[in-house]
């Protein structure tokens, strides 16, 4: 006679399961930045640890997002990826697009558009996955972390202050990733360490 | 001529001006403005709003869009002097893809904003009012659209009536939307945590098990992350993931947002301070489960009456019943060989026993519930007089059994015993013992019937009962119908005389058992006077038999016979009258052949849990009979305690043996009346899992080990 009892209890126990995330290693500033393995558009396994002793920035993007577009289409995040790769950062772009979702790119497809945008980052890390994602909390795209020579977590957040598809409002706006970087080179602390980061969600693989 | 041009080409582009007022379909949705009023007054404010008509699927988003996405944005081209508000956001929906969440719109929703004409506006001037409206309509894929809307308003010299259709709308809307509602409310972070605590009013009594909190900034919380409830008597303090807001420096020193109590539900906007937590937050722990076993929330009174019919049924095998069994057994036994009539009577005055006695004691527990007293079912038993009656009294059916003194009938009848001329009263009385001592013991189903009755109506609840009843007396009513069976029966006999007393023995031991219950109740001192007044009773037993044989051979012992009744009631004097001093508490952990547990209080529930800790609660009694059978077989094996340290669970024990209002008001929340119920809090903060009313070692391993997982 406890069947359907059980049955009840096994559910609650899985929702309760469900609710919960699983956040092993929530992404802190002032804490090691979680580890990760990825691997890129040339099909090498790149991890963190291997660049440790260098600034590494890491942006989430998804080419089919509007706000995304507003950056690349203007040319302003490929700027950006230049400037940085002449101070020595290490400027890595993560796909977390689970398959058959939008900005979700193979290997090939990674590198032609990487060589058809511009980009001047040092790798393509491909999550289809979403393991980098999820390990970095990324909701976004884009969605910017810093991590600094000692592998700390020093900026998360938005790339600039105008969380908008149109690109008129790149024209004034404040950002934060040269600001994050500029401190850094400075010898200083990150002013802004945590910012509202906005876009478009990053497409992991749908629950169902 | 050019006059002419001149009138067809106004008409021409007063025409267009009026398509201009259409809805847009800007891709993926709809959009137009819509006016309360059909015209406006000089100096006037009405309400204007913004409509969508969103594709199915896809869908819009608030002032903060949540983890991802743009809020909606209307920027008015406005002819000079004339002012629009900023838009009255209804109540967002949560919206979660993958592991975002999103706060938004589907299908129709109105944004109503406020519009003001200037003292200089002219009557009988229609004025086009311009806006872009910008919207993120996403589904999977996200796509910014927008729309160059027009309104066309009369300006009229009084004020205009309502638009017949827009001017209910909007004022529907208007009326939905969060509003303050005086609340107080303060956020404080505790460890990794940001607690919210609100107290006001209206959450007083309110049921909260849904409420969630939709923050007005879009760093402040970790919208993905579920907020547990806990309620206090005033309000409620929900646990917040922190967001980003927190990572840097001191944190923000104000949250202001909305507040809501479930989909549909009342929403309230209010700003939390931070500091520390107003008055009546907390402390009364979290909200019940929805789902109890059984399915309480679902139940109507057929389902209501079928779970009473098969806990009825359940309840002649539930441990508790089983000192009764061996009096039912003692009156079946004396049916075999013929007496199909008296065996059909007596079925009868037993199902009537049981079917009044379950009616007197609803109906008892229904109106001390309407007189306010937490009582639940098995409350006859929580008061120590009738636990020390109730041993009385199976003592003296013991001693009946074991052949004592005789209840009616001569000794010559010694076989029908309860068969004889007293026998249907003796059926009757039967029934009703075995509802009064069976009662507390809780049968799967028995507990959702009786929790969602004890919820309705007085006829209602009684039929759920009466239904109870007949569940219960069924097998034995059965049996006394059946005449096949009752003819399998041996004749009576001598062999009735050795069964009889063989029964005694399990009602001696029912005897026993209320002994110890009333110990745990009362303490020593109610042991030595029950003992007392059992030796003396015992006495009475014996000049009663006595007395009796020798009325049989002829004499008159009235002597005896009134010694004997007055030794009776002195025993029983002593038991019910003067008052019982309470048993002294034990320590605050106690140990019992298995795991320690605490005391378990509400307070010390929420502080566990704040902790993260998974807890398990045993909601037990002493005079619950399988409550003790679980203990027993599942709840202290060295495997429970193993695994109750392994997981670090903490483990609290209501011990309802006595009256608690507190328990009362928990097994109530959970959809019961009675004990036993077993919760285990998982470490993630959601709703507890209830385990089924029998345990075994596995089962309650299981629960253990998986409320420990995601932590």
């Amino acid at each position: 006679m406890s069947g359907p009892l059980h049955r009840r209890t096994l559910l609650a126990l899985a929702a309760a399961a469900m609710l919960a995330t699983p956040a092993l290693a929530q992404p802190m500033i002032g804490q090691p930045a979680p580890a990760f393995q990825a691997r890129d558009a040339d099909g090498r396994t790149r991890t963190l640890a291997e660049f440790k002793g260098r600034t590494v920035v890491l942006e989430w993007t998804n080419n089919g997002c509007p706000y995304v577009q507003k950056h690349y289409n203007s040319g302003t995040m490929q700027r950006l990826q230049r400037e940085a790769a002449k101070d020595g950062i290490v400027w890595l772009t993560v796909i977390s697009s689970a398959p058959d979702m939008q900005g979700h790119l193979t290997g090939p497809q990674a590198k032609a558009w990487k060589a058809k945008a511009g980009a001047a980052s040092a790798a393509v890390l491909l999550d289809p996955a979403g393991v980098v994602g999820r390990a970095y909390e990324a909701k976004t795209t884009p969605h910017m972390f810093i991590v600094d020579k000692a592998g700390t977590l020093v900026y998360m957040g938005g790339i600039d202050d105008r969380p908008s598809s149109d690109p008129a409002s790149l024209k004034g706006a404040k950002n934060y990733v040269s600001a994050a970087l500029a401190d850094i080179k400075a010898g200083r602390a990150v002013a802004q360490p945590a910012t509202r980061s906005y876009g478009c969600s990053v497409k992991y693989a749908s629950a169902d | 001529m050019r006059f002419l041009a001149g009138v067809l080409f106004a008409l021409v582009f007063s025409g267009l001006a009026a398509a201009q007022a259409q809805p847009v379909n800007t891709g993926h949705l709809t959009a137009e403005l819509v006016s309360s009023a059909q015209g406006i007054a000089p100096g006037q404010t009405i309400h204007v709003a913004l409509r969508q008509q969103i594709q199915k699927g896809w869908h819009t988003y608030w002032k903060n869009p949540g983890d991802s996405g743009e809020a909606t944005r209307l920027d008015w081209s406005l002819p000079a002097g004339w002012t629009a508000g900023d838009f009255v956001w209804p109540t967002p929906h949560r919206m979660p893809i993958g592991p975002l969440v999103n706060y938004g719109y589907k299908d129709e929703v109105l944004l109503p904003l406020t519009l003001t004409a200037p003292a200089s506006a002219r009557p009988g001037e229609t004025v086009m009012l311009k806006g872009k409206a910008s919207f993120l309509v996403c589904e999977e894929i996200c796509i910014p659209e927008s729309a160059d809307l027009t309104l066309a308003l009369p300006v009229v010299a009084q004020a205009a009536a309502a638009d017949p259709k827009w001017g209910p709308a909007i004022g529907r809307t208007l009326a939905a939307a969060p509003k303050p509602a005086g609340l107080s409310a303060a956020f404080r972070k505790e460890g990794a945590a940001l607690k919210l605590a609100v107290a006001g009013a209206p959450l007083k009594g309110a049921d909260v098990a849904d409420a969630y909190f939709f923050p007005f900034s879009g760093t402040a919380i970790d919208h993905a992350q579920p907020q547990a409830v806990e309620r206090g008597p005033e309000g409620l303090t929900l646990t917040l993931a922190p967001g980003v807001d927190f990572q840097a420096g001191a944190g923000p020193q104000s949250l202001p947002g909305v507040l809501t109590l479930g989909e549909g539900g009342p929403a309230y906007e209010l700003t939390a301070a931070a500091g520390p937590a107003p008055a009546g937050a907390a402390g009364l722990g979290p909200p019940p489960a929805k789902a109890s076993g059984g399915g309480a929330g679902g139940l109507n009174l057929a389902t209501a009456a079928l779970f009473g019919l098969l806990g009825g049924l359940i309840l002649n095998l539930m441990p508790c019943v089983f000192p009764v069994l061996a009096m039912k057994a003692a009156s079946l036994a004396g049916h075999g060989g013929g007496a199909h009539a008296q065996a059909r009577r007596q079925g009868l005055a037993f199902g009537a026993g049981v079917l009044a006695t379950f009616l007197v004691l609803a109906g008892g527990l229904i109106a001390l519930q309407a007189a306010g007293a937490a009582v639940g079912w098995g409350f006859q038993l929580q008061s120590p007089p009738v636990v020390a009656a109730l041993a009385l009294l199976m003592l003296a059916i013991a001693l009946n059994l074991s052949g004592v003194f005789e209840v009616a009938g001569s000794l010559q009848n010694v076989g029908s015993g309860l068969a004889a001329r007293g026998g249907t009263a003796g059926a009757f009385f039967t029934g009703a013992l075995a509802v009064v001592v069976a009662a507390p013991c809780t049968a799967p189903f028995m507990g959702a019937a009786i929790g969602w009755a004890l919820g309705q109506s007085a006829v209602v609840a009684l039929t759920v009962f009466a239904a109870l009843g007949v569940g219960f007396a069924a097998p034995f009513v059965a049996i006394a119908f059946a005449p096949a069976l009752l003819d399998r029966l041996p004749a009576p006999g001598p062999w009735m005389d050795v069964f009889r007393k063989a029964l005694a023995f399990p009602m001696y031991a029912a005897a026993a058992w209320l002994v110890w219950v009333l110990t745990q109740q009362a303490g020593a001192d109610a042991l030595a006077r029950i003992l007392g007044a059992a030796i003396i009773l015992a006495l009475a037993a014996w000049l009663a038999g006595a007395a009796q044989r020798r009325a049989l051979v002829g004499g008159r012992p009235l002597a005896q016979g009134l010694a004997a009744a007055a030794l009776a009631a002195v025993a029983v004097g002593a038991v019910v009258w003067p008052r019982y001093a309470e048993a002294t508490s034990t320590a605050a952990e106690s140990r019992t052949a298995g795991a320690a547990y605490e005391p378990y209080t509400p307070e010390r529930l929420a502080a566990l849990r704040a902790e993260g800790r998974p807890v398990f609660v045993n909601y037990t009694a002493a005079w619950c009979v399988s409550c003790q059978v679980n203990e027993r077989v599942a709840l202290s094996t060295k495997g429970v305690a193993e695994a109750l340290s392994r997981n670090g669970v903490a483990y609290l024990k209501a011990d309802w043996t006595k009256k608690d209002a507190v328990i009362a008001a928990d097994l109530a929340r959970f959809g019961r009346a009675g004990v036993p119920l077993y919760l285990v809090y998982g470490a993630d903060g959601g709703e507890p899992a209830i385990l089924p009313a029998l345990l075994t070692e596995g089962l309650v391993v299981r629960a253990l080990d998986a409320a420990a997982k995601p932590s």
